[in-house]
């Protein structure tokens, strides 16, 4: 139950027409992703992250070795029935609309009529197209198409979830908000297997990362394990008075420590959302997608299983047993819901507000002009392994039973 | 099932969406009522009937056959090379499930249009000689021959090969047999064909004044107050001045006669003209056929001819009644274009289960046009020299085997002759072209598709 992923010596070779291997897309690759973890795949382009979730998925046959997801193949329906995949680019049947598109993956699953519906709706609206939800797909920009990928990765509330490049096309508002998604998913218990080469939307998000070049595992371990520099100190306050500032800069003359002391900039991710929240909250048109910002409620961890899993993780801390991996396991909270067929009363919900409130719906909603803090789960967590070591030795008896 | 389903829905909006479905529907709809104006035909309400049954339900035939393969093709080999069955196929969908509901979907579709286009086709067909001046008689003859299903009977092929055996062996004894034949097997083989070929022209030709009798046996007409009708055509040694052929023809249950008993039955004698090397038919009244359903049939080569008139093999004669409504015999000469276009979607969902979007169609395209003229083929072969002809027995015929039997079931060929299509003939090609043929090629494309890496780019 404790990892969501794994393989074994996963290799893919690919080889010519004669049969002449000709690139090692993926080498020897043994990764173990755990339940309830954001695991972040990155690398270079050509570094094999693609190859390696195609394999996963079956899409490719691997040369040597094998993989497990949710501890079965991927080719079962049983497994894939649990598994949301948004591919590199959104491969979607251009002549669907974005409706039918959702309508179409929902059969898939085998959901439903009413649930499907029901889903499809909620997922258009938390993709903030719903405004555009009988237009064709072909006619979308890439980055609407991205979002309608998004969602179809989502209709079967996925327990993996693995997202191949999620923000490639989106404008900086979308990248905000897959990442706050991600963040979400992840408290409820979903885990996320994330490709990508944008370093820092994978730092964000991410709890634990790998490196890949040529194909191989060139670096894996905790994100603030990784970055965590031991010869710095960095001290954020408001703003000091010029006395202050003089105090400070004696203390560090004291010390003989370098410093430098300066008004921070703020990211260029922040000043844009501000500026597009702003431009919002005027109500100017837009053709492409709207921003929401918040998550469809029927994408949530089963509250039986989240129970389970939480009796197991206090089993394991109880235990004590030996630990010999490092402390990289997530324990979050999920959001428990209260009885699963409040799935569907609620969305039987939301879907009449929407009905009510249709005008309104079609209208870009305003965005908090608040400065954007960093995703705050996120460090949460990366506070609590920074900030309590003692509990580190929890999370290691955690990570160890894997083995056991 | 349900998933399946999903697809073939998706795979029926594909096509109609990216408007292949569209080109070919446009095309029918204006193209066939204006062959129901402008077909005349040789001028005769039958004859514009025939031609424009025959042309429409063969353009109809054509346009869905085509329309089937590049739909077909296409869907497979789109859905690898833009990718979407990434997103397919890591759903809970089987690959055999993916392969299925694509081959359903453009079943359906086919399904959907041949009906459309059949109930068009059939409308314009009935409609038309209200529309058309014609007197009665021509009234009369497109409802005997044209608006009717007719059972057709051959006069059976008489065993020879005893009197081969006979001929031949005489032949030897006599020394009439030339040198080197009886020793060369291949030598003797073609030789006792032409003696075949011989005794059977011979059995088939009456010198004049001579008289040639055919028995038929199991006619069982649907109602004996409906006519029967002979079919012939003439041949012959020499041409009459006038090109035609005087003739006594006795129609009956002719064992009365020779028992030396009355006539319970009635027996029909018709003299007539008719013009050599034309198909021609008259009516006879049905109740001469006896009741356990025999009827004879004698020929009399009149003296005035002057000549030998001889019955071709093929198309010499043959004893015509109705057994069922052209309505009835439409459906069934629909159902034959269906299992054509079902075999169709079987062949290009397997080529597209490997191949590119091109090539599959080329591919379909040549199976499809082979097909159609495999008759054709197979007796060119047959023509063939004695070492080719090896070669083509052992190699060249067996995939000539695996053709489906388009020629042999052509729907329009049925319908202009108002020639019965039983259900019995629609089982066959069933049996032949879905299950023999059909079956095979989608388990490979499954087996094919299965075993396939989607995601591998092929350069």
């Amino acid at each position: 139950m404790q990892y969501a992923i794994e393989t074994f010596s996963l290799t893919k070779i690919f080889s010519d027409w004669w049969g002449r291997d000709k690139v090692v897309a993926v080498d020897d690759l043994n990764l173990k992703i755990r339940t309830n973890e954001v695991f972040g795949l990155l690398g270079p382009n050509g570094s094999g992250k693609t190859t390696t979730l195609k394999l996963l998925l079956g899409l490719l046959h691997p040369t040597k070795g094998r993989s497990l997801l949710l501890e079965g193949s991927a080719a079962d329906p049983q497994i894939s029935t649990r598994i949301g995949f948004l591919p590199e680019e959104s491969y979607l049947y251009k002549y669907l609309t974005a409706r039918e598109t959702l309508e179409f993956y929902g059969r898939l699953f085998k959901l439903p009529a009413k649930v499907r519906k029901l889903r499809t709706e909620a997922l258009l609206d938390m993709v903030g197209l719903k405004a555009v939800a009988n237009r064709h797909v072909g006619t979308f920009s890439k980055g609407m198409a991205r979002r309608i990928g998004l969602a179809q990765a989502l209709i079967n509330d996925p327990d993996l979830l693995i997202l191949d490049e999620p923000t490639t096309g989106l404008d900086p508002i979308g990248t905000r908000q897959i990442k706050d998604l991600i963040i979400e998913l992840a408290k409820r218990g979903k885990t996320i297997l994330l490709c990508n080469h944008l370093l820092a939307d994978v730092e964000d998000v991410c709890d634990r990362i790998a490196i890949l070049y040529g194909g191989k595992i060139q670096a894996e371990g905790n994100v603030s394990d990784l970055l965590r520099r031991t010869d710095k100190t960095e001290i954020t306050t408001g703003l000091l008075s010029p006395d202050a500032v003089k105090k400070i800069e004696r203390i560090f003359a004291e010390e003989r420590a370098e410093y430098s002391i300066s008004a921070p900039m703020t990211k260029l991710e922040t000043f844009f959302i501000d500026i597009i929240a702003a431009a919002q909250q005027q109500e100017l048109p837009t053709s492409g997608a709207e921003s929401k910002r918040h998550i469809s409620e029927f994408l949530s961890a089963k509250p039986q299983e989240l129970a389970d899993r939480q009796a197991i993780l206090d089993q394991l801390v109880s235990s004590g047993v030996q630990q010999d991996e490092p402390a990289d396991t997530v324990t979050r909270q999920p959001q428990p819901r209260p009885s699963p067929s409040a799935d569907e009363d609620f969305l039987k919900g939301l879907v009449q507000t929407d009905a009510s409130a249709g005008s309104q719906t079609a209208v870009p909603k305003p965005v908090e002009p608040t400065p954007v803090l960093p995703p705050q789960p996120d460090r949460n967590v990366i506070d609590e392994l920074l900030g309590k070591p003692a509990s580190d030795g929890d999370v290691k008896e955690n990570g160890d039973t894997h083995n056991a | 099932m349900r998933s399946i389903w999903a697809i073939a829905v998706n795979t029926i909006k594909q096509a109609v969406r990216l408007k292949i479905a569209a080109v070919f529907i446009v095309l029918l709809l204006v193209l066939l009522p204006v062959m129901g104006l402008k077909m005349t035909g040789d001028g005769t309400l039958k004859g514009r009937m025939q031609s424009f049954i025959s042309y429409s339900l063969s353009l109809m035939s054509l346009l869905l056959a085509l329309l089937t393969i590049l739909a077909a093709c296409f869907t497979l080999t789109n859905d690898v090379k833009d990718k979407q069955v990434y997103t397919v196929l890591t759903k809970p969908v089987r690959r055999y499930q993916f392969v299925l509901g694509k081959l359903l979907g453009v079943i359906v579709l086919d399904a959907f249009l041949l009906t459309l286009f059949s109930v068009v086709i059939y409308s314009i067909a009935v409609l038309m000689p209200q529309f058309i001046k014609a007197d009665n008689e021509q009234l009369e003859r497109a409802r005997n021959e044209f608006f009717t299903a007719r059972a057709s009977i051959v006069p059976p092929q008489p065993d020879i090969s005893a009197e081969i055996d006979e001929k031949y062996e005489k032949l030897k004894e006599s020394g009439e047999v030339p040198k080197g034949v009886d020793e060369n097997p291949v030598a003797r083989r073609n030789y006792r064909n032409e003696l075949s070929r011989r005794i059977g022209l011979r059995r088939r030709a009456a010198v004049v004044g001579e008289e040639l009798v055919w028995e038929f046996e199991n006619v069982k007409l649907s109602d004996p107050k409906q006519p029967l009708f002979v079919k012939f055509k003439y041949e012959v040694a020499v041409n009459p001045a006038d090109l035609a052929i005087y003739s006594g023809w006795v129609i009956g249950d002719l064992r009365q006669i020779r028992m030396g008993e009355m006539p319970v039955t009635p027996i029909y004698s018709v003299e007539r003209k008719d013009l050599i090397r034309t198909a021609v038919e008259f009516q006879v009244p049905g109740d001469c056929v006896a009741d356990d359903g025999y009827v004879a049939l004698a020929f009399q080569n009149v003296p005035l001819n002057n000549t030998v008139v001889i019955f071709p093999l093929e198309d010499g004669l043959e004893v015509l009644f109705q057994a069922d409504s052209f309505t009835a015999n439409f459906v069934r000469a629909v159902l034959l274009v269906f299992i054509r276009l079902v075999f169709l979607a079987a062949l290009a969902v397997f080529a597209g289960s490997f191949l590119s979007f091109p090539v599959a169609v080329l591919l379909c395209l040549a199976v499809f046009t082979m097909a159609n003229m495999s008759g054709f083929i197979n007796e060119s072969f047959e023509f063939l020299g004695e070492n080719i002809n090896k070669l083509y027995y052992h190699s060249l015929k067996h995939i000539m085997n695996l053709l489906p039997e388009f020629d042999d079931y052509n729907p329009g060929q049925f319908l202009l002759s108002a020639r019965l299509i039983s259900w019995t003939l629609v089982a066959k090609a069933g049996a032949l072209m879905v299950f023999l043929k059909s079956l095979p090629l989608v388990a490979f494309s499954i087996v094919i598709f299965s075993l396939r890496e989607i995601a591998k780019v092929i350069v």
